[in-house]
């Protein structure tokens, strides 16, 4: 069980904080964010999650910016704590919205009224908004979202698609809307992260996607969700399986392993894939799943690298969008760090391109091409000369790289895992509530060796 | 409610205090409400507000429950510090309990545990008992987790009002919130009592897994922590629990992952069909590689579980590596823990995909990371002996490419793998030796010193490379001297010709004459004596076959695994400690006596924080913790590895060198005090043995010194020690070299306790018997002092004590007047009797006397309560003492007056 619940703004002040079950001395917030500040132990510059100072165990997470942390002396789950940090974290933004700093000051009051239905004497009582609504009386104050950076997956359809009504996901799940009533409404978000290790010669070394399905539902009344996934998904790889899906060779989408939310009920999966669910309030996973099967990468990089004299080098990044021409990519960053020994670089991008920007970062020898976006099937090229202040001996390819890079591509998902249907029990025939089903793929760890 | 609740925290500049009594005064509701608003807000960042206490007490009465909830708030956090005024809330608090809404049944019965005065506390047992029968679960929730609120306060009350048996009633419940909640609350209550409350059988085992189906998430892991503690009878009803307890693993929630896995690990012990352990294996994989795509945090914590899962279960994960490849964009606490896992997993089978990692993670740019990164390589090298080539050729590579850092991990590993391979690699000596002059850090430096002194024939130039570093000798930390005399030695006795002979001469005066490093200068002066005199036993001691150190991949106790593996999904085994090595509980009931938080505030956001009246002092022993600590925890002396004089010499005399070495930190000869001499030579032909029992390190070692003033050399050295009291036997046999005539050696000796016990009156006489082979056994008697006993646990915290003192009976309060002694300081007696292992615990005046308590406990835990009465400065002690064992009392008062008295 833990002894104290706390969240510290960047700065280290004290935002909200409760103590539990008053065995940990009051000034721990303070011993704690002094030793993460200047955490340097087993030469590590970075905290761990979960250290121990003078018999006080602290743990803690980081969410946008804001550190949730929490106390106990005792030999507690670590992994119930850290859980439970993200989970709060998570009822907080369904009820405000927004999770900052500005709103969690401004609605103290609520902040202590969910603490003590969410924990006590230190254990977890409930983290879901849907059961903590019907305890809870406080109603939120809401910060204008419209200027704020936003928290969570979702947050990513904010930017670069206009399908989507900009302010739904910084809704908050009880609040009113102006007007007093609210608009029926339900976000399904297919969010894939993958990674991918590409050798030097362009072979896929390692390959992975982390994918989730978020639901954040706006729907009165709760009522029954089905959703409907292709029927070619099986579940279980290889000779290693321990499911009974029989594997359908190629083209089928098979995850390695898969869970699912609480309220999901599987009955008919093994036979229509099809789930069933009466979503809570509040944004929560439907299903994680993970997979290793051979995906088609979005991007192909190739790098070049040529030694012009002993003091010069030329670097040639070239970056291939393997996806359809109907589907653009955002925000892409490319990184690649470079020889500490290079002075200086100028940058050549191609005749006529927009949108980009080159920077040499010389604190960390970093070479970085940002991109605001790139059209499906389309290529694009870097050249960089470098100067170096000693001579390279051969070894630039050992002392520069690996390439790195960071992406968004709405609308486009690598597993094939697709929502078939979203179908919601009608209350009556007029009731047609919004349906928001969404896809996008972000890079988590997508690095190309040379 | 409109408006920003911030605009709570601005102040007027009318007093505030003042204007937030008339508002909490006024008779409009609204403005109650906001002006208690306002007070919460004060106390929040700390401002005192508990002048307010009647005014705000006065709001309790409310059918408006977002205002009564401030208002208990408010209560929770003053009603300690005006606990006169808290019985105002009483009547409230008694009728809130029986109000028609649940929710105001279950608030107040939770604001009232959370208060920690007796006089609510009086008042808590009659609604918590209806609560606990109530017929709403969110109530009978609540008051199962009151039951442990109270038992915290006062544990007595609990069991005579028989709460524990409604609380063990209510894991039949039918609302698995509930059933949760007493699980959790009997597990803490069992924790803190010595008493058996709640024993898991298996009519309730199968309960529980019934109610875990229907539970939330964490009511799962309460239930599954609890269930841990069950021991299934046979393999069948273990297969039965595994069986109910796997679907968990398909669970979204990690805490519910982790906690399954423990049980199922635990349940598999007991079960003996391989193909159900096989499958079992297959299918706790996948969930638990799926924990590596959670949060960077849940990943670091189910990191360093794996980590001893395949310690004991390598076959579960062995498929897997690939998933422990390191992501750019990993913090850094997940890259070093994957980085332990990749080491643990590598085989000959994935070694070439593994390699090429190593390899690609050392040209990052994270200095730390890189060097793990050579470091894991090398010790891939040494775990794989197939592999073994191409971890070398990788480092090569390595070094080829000239960062000064990766350079000097290489050659620290390169050491270690000549070592685990002798005379297979040496040919690569020359491609370390370019490298020399780049050399900064004294860890790599010494390495590289060492190979050359260990290979001085095969490098030609050997001596000029010792010598370039010789000019800088008493510059260099005291690792590379060291490292640098014992070359030099080497490369004498190899090579000894005119060169070496002065550089030899240059070494032994800067480490003797020059330096005033201790460790240095013997080692100098035994190298001196040994050159001087036999060089030829010179070379037969410092030229000896090393052994062959081996992997440390595996590295935790066999017994530390199995108690860190019970220990899944707790703290424990994210540090990889035991658990009473880090948790000090500290008893709130307790606490709340003694400690007086002057602002009383909440949370304490004020500018000066209270903690310094922490009363939970942890003893110092818990350091800062570093979940990488068990790497560094020094394995246990095992009893082949006695340490004796020349350890040093014969081992890797680098004594801060990775721990891929077999234990060479063995302890140094002590400098102490001379022993006493129980064998004069008069009596033993010549052979005088000096000898005492010491503790060094938590283990009792017989100190001996062998003087050899016969006119012959003295072999084949054993020991004996008869029956005693405490059973005190050597541990190994005696490891003493050849004496010759007018020599001396100096030996530890480990000792074990309890192997061939006299019965008796206890005494601490030491019955002992020395032979050789030149000449008749010798016997002599020692008396040791009891204080070598006491152990470095001996730390009782002070509720313990008070307990302990009160559960003996008084006929085992022994007591003694001591009228030699004089204290003449408080502090310098404690901090002797401190590094007796004697633990200070609470002092007390009395009169013109200081009454000191302190605890000290004996191997099988046996404690010692003591009280001490002095006057400071004037003559005499009287010592009080308390134990299950009164019986060595005079043993204890002897010691003690030998401790006191010098």
């Amino acid at each position: 069980m833990i002894s104290q619940f706390f969240v510290l703004s960047q700065r280290g002040d004290n935002i909200v904080f409760r103590d539990y079950r008053g065995d940990v001395q009051k000034g721990s917030a303070e011993i704690f964010f002094r030793k993460v500040k200047f955490w340097k132990e087993d030469g590590e510059e970075e905290a761990p999650p979960v250290f121990n100072v003078d018999g006080v165990n602290y743990f803690h997470v980081k969410v946008v910016g804001l550190l949730f942390v929490a106390t106990t002396r005792t030999n507690v789950s670590p992994s119930l704590v850290l859980e439970l940090l993200q989970r709060i974290a998570r009822v907080i933004k369904d009820y405000l919205g927004v999770l900052n700093e500005d709103s969690l000051r401004k609605n103290f009051v609520l902040m202590y009224e969910l603490l003590d239905e969410v924990i006590d004497f230190g254990y977890v009582q409930t983290t879901s908004t849907e059961v903590l609504k019907s305890y809870v009386f406080n109603e939120p104050i809401l910060v204008d979202a419209a200027r704020l950076p936003t928290l969570g997956p979702a947050a990513i359809f904010m930017q670069g698609t206009k399908r989507m009504p900009g302010t739904a996901v910084t809704k908050s799940v009880i609040a009113n809307e102006p007007g007093g009533r609210k608009r029926e409404e339900i976000f399904v978000d297919i969010i894939e992260k993958i990674s991918i290790t590409f050798s030097s010669s362009g072979y896929i070394l390692t390959s992975e996607i982390d994918g989730t399905i978020q639901m954040k539902s706006y729907l009165s009344g709760n009522p029954e969700i089905r959703l409907a996934f292709n029927e070619d998904l099986s579940i279980g790889r290889g000779r290693g399986s321990i499911y009974d899906y029989s594997s359908s060779g190629s083209g089928a989408v098979i995850l390695d392993d898969c869970n699912f939310h609480e309220s999901v009920r599987l009955d008919s999966f093994d036979t229509d894939r099809t789930l069933s669910l009466v979503p809570p309030d509040g944004e929560f996973p439907v299903m994680n799943y993970r997979m290793t099967q051979e995906f088609k990468p979005p991007f192909r990089i190739n790098t070049l690298i040529e030694e012009a004299g002993p003091l010069k080098a030329e670097v040639i990044l070239k970056i291939h969008a393997e996806f359809s021409s109907s589907i653009t990519a955002n925000t892409i960053v490319v990184q690649m760090p470079l020889p500490t020994y290079t002075t200086r670089v100028s940058f050549e991008l191609e005749p006529g391109a927009v949108g980009q920007m080159t920077d040499f970062k010389e604190s960390n020898k970093r070479l970085e091409w940002g991109l605001k976006k790139i059209v499906g099937g389309s290529e694009h090229t870097l050249r960089a000369k470098l100067t170096f202040s000693q001579e390279s001996h051969g070894n630039i390819t050992k002392e520069a790289g690996p390439v790195s890079m960071t992406f968004t591509i709405p609308m486009y998902n690598a597993s094939k895992l697709q929502v078939k249907y979203l179908q919601i029990a009608k209350k009556s025939k007029t009731y047609n509530p919004y349906r928001w089903v969404r896809y996008v793929t972000q890079a988590n760890s997508y690095v190309a060796r040379i | 409610m409109s408006g920003h609740d911030s605009k709570y925290f601005s102040t007027t500049k009318k007093g505030e205090i003042p204007e937030l009594k008339e508002e909490l005064n006024s008779q409009y509701k609204d403005k109650r409400k906001d002006a208690v608003k306002k007070v919460i807000a004060a106390m929040t960042v700390g401002k005192d507000v508990s002048s307010l206490f009647t005014d705000v007490v006065n709001c309790m009465q409310t059918e408006n429950l977002e205002l009564k909830k401030l208002v208990y708030l408010y209560l929770i956090n003053y009603a300690k510090s005006q606990p006169d005024l808290a019985i105002l809330a009483v009547n409230t608090f008694v009728k809130d309990s029986q109000d028609p809404n649940p929710l105001i049944r279950a608030l107040a019965v939770r604001t009232m545990g959370c208060i920690r005065v007796d006089k609510i506390t009086e008042y808590l047992c009659d609604p918590l008992q209806r609560c606990l029968k109530d017929d709403d679960p969110y109530v009978r929730k609540t008051a199962a987790i009151c039951v442990a609120k109270l038992y915290d306060i006062n544990a007595e009350l609990v069991e005579d009002r028989g709460f524990l048996d409604a609380l063990k009633d209510l894991i039949s419940d039918n609302n698995p919130m509930v059933v949760a909640n007493a699980v959790a609350a009997l597990a803490e209550i069992q924790e803190n009592s010595s008493r058996p409350i709640f024993e898991i059988t298996s009519h309730t085992l199968s309960k529980l897994l019934t109610a875990l189906n229907e539970c939330t998430e964490w009511g799962q892991v309460f239930i599954l922590d609890a269930l841990s503690k069950y021991k299934a009878a046979d393999a069948r009803e273990a297969e039965n629990i595994v069986e109910r307890v796997t679907p968990r693993l398909q669970h979204a929630n990690c805490a519910v992952v982790l906690s399954a896995v423990k049980m199922i690990l635990q349940q598999m012990e007991l079960i003996t069909s391989t193909d159900v352990v096989r499958n079992l294996c297959k299918k706790m994989a996948p969930p638990l590689v799926t924990l590596l795509s959670a949060e960077p945090e849940i990943q670091y914590v189910a990191l360093r579980n794996i980590n001893l899962i395949v310690q004991r279960r390598p076959t579960i994960l062995a498929h897997e590596i690939k998933v422990f490849f390191c992501k750019y964009n990993d913090p850094i606490y997940v890259k070093m823990e994957k980085l332990e896992i990749m080491i643990k997993l590598a085989s000959d089978r994935n070694i070439d995909q593994v390699l090429l990692e190593f390899k690609e993670y050392a040209t990052e740019v994270d200095v730390d990371f890189v060097r793990k990164a050579v470091r894991a390589i090398g010790r891939c090298a040494i775990k794989l002996e197939r592999a073994a080539e191409r971890c070398i050729s990788v480092l090569l590579e390595l070094i080829k490419i000239k960062v000064n850092y990766v350079v000097q991990e290489a050659i620290i590993v390169i050491k270690d793998i000549f070592r685990r391979y002798p005379n297979t690699y040496e040919s690569i000596i020359a491609t370390l030796c370019e490298s020399l002059d780049t050399l900064d850090e004294p860890e790599a430096k010494a390495s590289m010193i060492w190979i050359i002194g260990e290979y001085a024939e095969r490098i030609d130039n050997a001596d000029e490379l010792l010598e370039s570093f010789l000019e800088s000798f008493p510059e260099e930390p005291a690792q590379v001297q060291l490292q640098l005399l014992t070359a030099t030695v080497k490369l004498f006795l190899k090579k000894p010709t005119e060169g070496p002979q002065q550089m030899i001469q240059v070494v032994l005066n800067n480490a003797t004459v020059e330096t005033d490093n201790p460790d240095l200068r013997d080692r100098a002066y035994i190298y001196w004596r040994l050159l001087s005199t036999d060089p030829e036993a010179a070379k037969d001691v410092v030229l000896a076959e090393k052994p062959v150190i081996s992997d440390d991949s595996n590295q935790l106790d066999p017994s530390l695994l199995d108690e860190l593996l019970a220990n899944i999904a707790t703290l424990s085994s994210v540090y990889h400690k035991p658990p009473d090595a880090f948790v000090t509980r500290v008893k709130t009931a307790q606490r709340t006596e003694e400690d007086d938080y002057p602002d009383g505030s909440e949370t304490g956001y004020s500018e000066s924080p209270s903690h310094a009246v922490d009363s939970g002092a942890s003893p110092p022993a818990t350091s800062t913790n570093a979940p990488y600590a068990a790497a560094r925890q020094p394995s246990p002396v095992s009893p082949a590895q006695v340490p004796d004089l020349l350890g040093d010499l014969v081992g890797l005399d680098n004594d801060n060198s990775n721990n891929a070495i077999v234990s060479i930190d063995q302890p140094t000869v002590p400098a102490g005090p001379p022993l006493p001499v129980l064998l004069p030579a008069s009596s033993g032909q010549g052979l005088q043995i000096s000898a005492q029992l010491i503790r060094r390190d938590g283990q009792i070692f017989y100190s001996l010194l062998f003087e050899n003033n016969s006119q012959i050399p003295l072999d084949g050295f054993m020991i004996q020690f008869n029956k005693n009291t405490f059973g005190v036997a050597a541990a190994g046999p005696l490891q003493v070299p050849q004496l010759l005539p007018g020599t001396s050696a100096r030996t530890l000796l480990p000792m074990v306790l309890f192997q061939n016990i006299a019965p008796g009156p206890p005494s601490t006489l030491l019955q002992v018997a020395v032979k050789n082979n030149q000449q008749p056994v010798w016997y002599f008697n020692d008396k040791f002092s009891l204080l070598v006993f006491f152990t470095e646990d001996g730390r009782i915290e002070r509720s313990t004590f008070l307990e302990t003192w009160k559960s003996l009976p008084d006929s085992n309060e022994v007591s003694k007047d001591f009228q030699g002694i004089v204290v003449n300081s408080v502090e310098t007696t404690l901090d002797r009797l401190t590094s007796s292992n004697m633990f200070f615990i609470a002092k007390r005046k009395h009169a013109n006397q200081e009454v000191l308590y302190l605890s000290a406990k004996i191997p099988r835990g046996i404690p010692f309560l003591i009280e001490l009465t002095a006057a400071v400065g004037i003559p005499g002690l009287k010592c009080a003492i308390k134990t299950p064992s009164p019986e060595i009392a005079p043993l204890f008062f002897e010691a003690i007056e030998i401790l006191l008295k010098s």
